[in-house]
This record gives C-alpha cells, structure tokens and sequence, in this order.
C-alpha cells in the first residue's frame, strides 16, 4: 500500500530531523522526494541546530581580522575604480523621450524635516539620502517577460560573510561590493546602463515626482482594532469580557467566512509604495533627496525611489538627467538644488506685498 | 553759550572733555569743573560736578565667556543618523546668519514681529513671556503668553519660520521652573506684560537673573494637577492645606532619579556642538 510507505518515509524523514529547533529544509525536501517515490536518498543531510556554523566559526582571531582588512581595502579600491563610468566603455547614451522610464535609486531614509516655501506655507519633508548606490545587472526583454528590459540596482554596502554564494557572484560579476537591498527596475530600452556605474542623488531634480517603496514598519502580531480600524464594543454598560474583539464575521445565509475576511494577523513589514511625492531639494555634496510628505519604514531603512507612474504628474517629470546623472561629466552642479517655491535660508525673511 | 564753552575748553585745552562735550550736542553744556576752568552758568555757582569715574579693565581677569546653546540644537535620543542633524544644523546657522534669534529662557519677555498676509501693513507684533521651549532641530518652537483686554493669549511660534522678521528680548530671565504652563491657572497678573514695555538693558556676560517669584494661583481645579511631584513645580506659592500636599506625594516616584536607562549625558555632545555652531556663524 503506497499510502503507508509514504507515511513511514515522512516519519523516517521526521525523525532524522530530530527535536524541534533548527530549520530543517534539506529533510522536507528529502522527504517530499522519497514521499512521491523517486527512491532517491530517504535520508539526507539535514542542518540541525547543532551543526549550523558561522564564517569564522573555525577560523583563528588573526585569520579573522586579515579577512576583514582584506575585503574592506578590495571593496573600497572598488567603489573607487567605478567612479568614472564615462570613461569605462559605457553603453551608448540616448536622450529621453516621452514614453522612455529610466533607472530608480536605492536610498536610506534618514528623518523628516519642515521645509518652508517662498509664500510661508510650512510642508514636512523626508530625507533620502543616496549611499553606494550602483547598477549591478542588465537583463534584456527576452530573458525577462518579454516586453520590458530590466536593471538590478543595489542600495548600501554590507559585509559579504553572510550572504549566500549566488547573491555574491552578482556583485562580483558588476565588480561592486555586496549591498543590502537589491531592486529591479523596468527601464526601457533607451535607458540602459552598464552594470557597475554608480548612481547619485542628482538623478532626481527638484520640482519632479517620485514613488518611494519600502517595508512598512512591523507592529507584529495586532489584533483587529489596531490592524483594520475597527471599532470595539463600549468599555462599560456590561460588555463582558469583549471589548477590542471584531464582532461578526460573516452572516448565516453565506454558512462560511469567506476568504479574505478582515481578522488578527502580522501587521506590517508589507512592501508599500507612496505615490506621487514631489522632490523639493537636492543636495549633491551629501546625495540626499528632499522629498515631500512621509515614506513607508522606519529611520534608517532602505528604501526604492523612482519615476511616478501616475498619469497627472507626466508633464513635470520631462526631461531629466538620461540615462541618469554621471559625476564626472561635464555637468558642475551647486551644492544645493533648490524647488522654485522653496525657501532658501539664505535670503531675508519672508514679507508680504 | 556753546560756543562760548567750546571756546573755553579751547583755552583751557582739555581735549578729552571737549570730546565728551562734542558727543553730546544736544545736551545742555555742562562744563565739568576741573582746577583751572571757570564756572559759567548764568552767574550762579554750579554744583561741583565730580569728573566721570575711569573704568577699570583688568586684562588680567579673563572674563569667563557665558557658553549659550539653544536647546534646539541638541539631537534628541534615538537611532537616527547623525548626518540628519548635521543637515538640520547647517540649515539653522544659515538662518542664524540673516535673523539674529537672541538668547532666551523660558520666563524671559520677548517680543516676536512676524509677516502676515491678513494684516493691513503686513506685520504683526506680539509681547509675551516664554512659558515653554519645544521641539528639536528647524521645527524648534517657543510659546509666549499674554493677556490682552483681560483674554489671555498663547502665540506658539516657530523659532526657524521665515515669516519671523525679529524676535527681541525685553526681558532676560530665568524663572525656578523650565515650563510655565501652570501660569494658565495662576491669578491674571502674573500673566499680564506691557505690550509697549521698554526692553532692558542686559549686559553680555552677566549671569542670568533668576526670578524667585512664587506664583499664586486661582481656585482649583486647575488644568493639571500641579502639586504632584510628577511636575517638579517650584515656582507655585501652594495655599492648599497640608493633607491634600502629602496626598499628592503618594504619586511621588523617587527610584526614577536612580534610573540609569533614563540618563542622557549630552555634555560632551553641547561642546563639540557649540564649537561648530559658533565657527560657522563667525564665518
């Protein structure tokens, strides 16, 4: 009976994976396999808590620091040799016309801040600032979906001894350090750019819009008022015992809760995007983005700015810098790029005609 | 008659009183009487007019600079980068350099002209005392209250707003306590300030005069309940009877002090801040 062999199969696999504790994915798989009877290895090599290791697990102290000292000075001679992408081969150039999406940025969100325009108005502003940032991989349409190019852009750097083989041959091909977010962007054709090219704030100009993406904060598990906005029950009056619960489910002519229904869960750390947000301030020295309103994270988290899709704001994003924004052209920007309306701290105060 | 002084001055060739004389046009001509010089005043004899007492500089003393940072500039605790603060900073020197926003504490009377759309000339002006200081970086605000025609007012203005055109100190002082909130319980006059009051004088490098002054309040119940010792009120004169003061101190929490998740040492922080602070408005 093959119900039973499948069933002694997954608790042969079970019981080689031991106490509960470390993940044990090699003995799922290794069970799933013998379970649909590919008769292949029924028990294999399972991670257990107790075999789990770490990079310098086994290495000496001085073996340790040498490593560290060594890919800290490779990355750095790195970033450095990337930082002339005009000089290096690029890809050719083209200019930007109606209908073309260019590349976006990974950025660090730093805090808010108030900014004041010409006419006194007062807006809160979120701080983006644009660290490390490089192309690091050009897929072709074909390879793709078929119908839109896309580029891999990777955000801050971080340390290559915990991340798994396959993420660092990416960064190893670009010649770039490893980084802690990689996003893909959908560009179109006109807009490629050579893996390896690093990309800066000035990408963005003041008085254009922008979507910012990033994992909202985590509030973990939250019961119903606090994840949906429901209401309650009174907290007096004799309520017993129910006063933050969701009250009805569904109703007795559907018999069944239907999918999707609003309960208690994990709220939060969701990839939320904020749509049409306007770059105010630019400031090239330190690559930081002002741009308007708040952004989904918490401080310090990265997050992915790019071009709105949103039809009303298509005629202010024209003509910005195409494919992106190259340091070492001929192009010398001011320190600080400011919106028309915003309020430069260096002229006089604001007076009324 | 002032020529006839500046003549005598002449003759007698005392330039440094002539100076004095000089600089005072204006002024009736009192001609300060030394030795050789004589008294014109109509015939009468003149009051004997002691010569001005020399001021004495001794370079010797160093004068012990007063160091004042706005508490504004002091990041906040928390996880944020450091670069964020240093941007806010620039920021707030900047508008340092073109609005001189003086030195102020809270209990201090200060007088705010801001830029108003809605007003005839476009101005308004507002005299209040600080009762609190809120709020880090460019969104730093200030509260001034008054009572105007017996209703009392609370302006909060922003401290970097670039609609403020001056904010000038009539009156610098401390009060015993950082917050003067409960001055919207207190009798009316301790709230009332000449809207014309003439500001004054402070010297540089004076300590600041620390008002002692108790202030006393209007029948409870009052906004909050400020004898608790949660608030640390020192500048209340409490008529209230001894059962309900003790009552109060059983919200009293005495192990907080001893707290050492609470400390928050930012000596080492004001110093390095206040040196770049004061290098880059010098500039």
């Amino acid at each position: 009976m093959p119900g039973w062999g499948q069933l002694l199969c997954r608790a042969g696999g079970r019981l080689l994976a031991g106490v509960p504790g470390g993940p044990v994915q090699g003995a799922g798989a290794g069970a799933a396999a013998a379970a649909t009877g590919n008769r292949g290895p029924w028990c294999s090599i399972v991670r257990h808590i107790n075999s789990t290791t770490w990079w310098d697990e086994h290495l000496s102290e001085e073996n340790t620091q040498f490593l560290k000292q060594v890919t800290a000075e490779e990355y750095r001679a790195q970033t450095a040799s990337k930082l002339c992408p005009l000089k290096d081969e690029p890809w050719p150039l083209h200019s930007w016309e109606p209908g073309s999406r260019r590349v976006g940025l990974v950025a660090i969100k730093l805090g808010m801040i108030p900014l004041w325009t010409k006419n006194g108005e007062r807006h809160a502003v979120t701080l983006l600032q644009v660290k490390d940032c490089h192309v690091l991989k050009y897929t072709p349409k074909e390879e793709y979906n078929g119908k839109t190019a896309t580029l891999i852009v990777g955000g801050k750097h971080s340390s290559p001894f915990y991340k798994p083989e396959s993420a660092l041959e990416v960064f190893r091909e670009a010649g770039v350090p490893p980084k802690q977010k990689t996003t893909i962007f959908k560009v179109s054709d006109n807009a490629i750019i050579k893996p390896g090219t690093p990309l800066y704030a000035a990408h963005f100009r003041p008085g254009q819009f922008v979507d910012v993406t990033a994992k909202t904060i985590g509030k973990g598990f939250q019961g119903v008022m606090k994840r949906w906005g429901f209401k309650g029950q009174p907290a007096s009056h004799g309520q017993t015992k129910t006063h933050r619960r969701p009250g009805a489910i569904s109703n007795t002519n559907a018999g069944k809760v239907f999918r999707g229904t609003k309960m208690p869960g994990k709220m939060g750390n969701v990839y939320r995007t904020a749509f049409g947000l306007k770059v105010w301030r630019i400031n090239t020295k330190n690559n930081i983005i002002y741009v308007n309103g708040s952004v989904p994270g918490h401080k310090n988290c990265l997050v992915k700015v790019r071009d709105t899709n949103l039809p009303t704001y298509r005629d202010c994003n024209k003509n910005p810098p195409f494919p992106t924004f190259f340091a070492d052209g001929e192009e010398e920007l001011p320190e600080d790029l400011y919106d028309q309306e915003v309020f430069q701290f260096t002229d006089p105060s604001v007076t009324y005609v | 008659m002032a020529a006839a002084c500046g003549r005598l001055l002449e003759q007698a060739g005392v330039r440094a009183l002539a100076r004095a004389s000089a600089a005072r046009p204006a002024a009736r001509c009192r001609c300060f009487s030394s030795s050789g010089l004589l008294r014109v005043n109509n015939g009468e004899p003149t009051k004997f007019q002691p010569p001005p007492k020399p001021v004495v500089v001794d370079k010797h003393k160093e004068v012990a600079e007063r160091r004042f940072l706005s508490p504004e500039f002091i990041p906040p605790r928390g996880r944020t980068n450091p670069l964020k603060f240093y941007i806010e900073r620039t920021d707030m020197i900047q508008r340092r350099k073109v609005l001189n926003i003086p030195e102020f504490y809270v209990g201090s009377i200060l007088s705010v002209t801001t830029a108003d759309p809605y007003a005839s000339d476009k101005t308004s002006r507002f005299v209040g005392i600080c009762i609190q200081r809120g709020g880090k970086g460019l969104g730093a605000t200030f509260v001034l209250r008054n009572i105007i025609e017996g209703q009392g007012v609370e302006f909060c203005y922003e401290l970097y707003n670039p609609r403020i055109r001056e904010i000038k100190v009539l009156k610098l002082e401390k009060r015993l306590d950082d917050n003067l909130m409960y001055l919207r319980d207190a009798l009316p006059e301790y709230s009332t300030f000449d809207v014309n009051m003439k500001p004054v004088p402070h010297s540089a490098n004076d300590e600041i005069p620390v008002n002692q002054l108790k202030v006393k309040m209007k029948p409870r119940p009052w906004t909050k309940r400020w004898e608790r010792p949660k608030f640390n009120i020192q500048g209340i004169h409490f008529e209230l009877p001894k059962e309900m003061m003790e009552e109060a101190q059983k919200w009293s929490m005495p192990w907080i002090q001893f707290d050492m998740l609470r400390e928050y040492n930012t000596s080492k922080l004001e110093k390095e801040i206040w040196k770049e602070v004061n290098e880059e408005l010098k500039k």
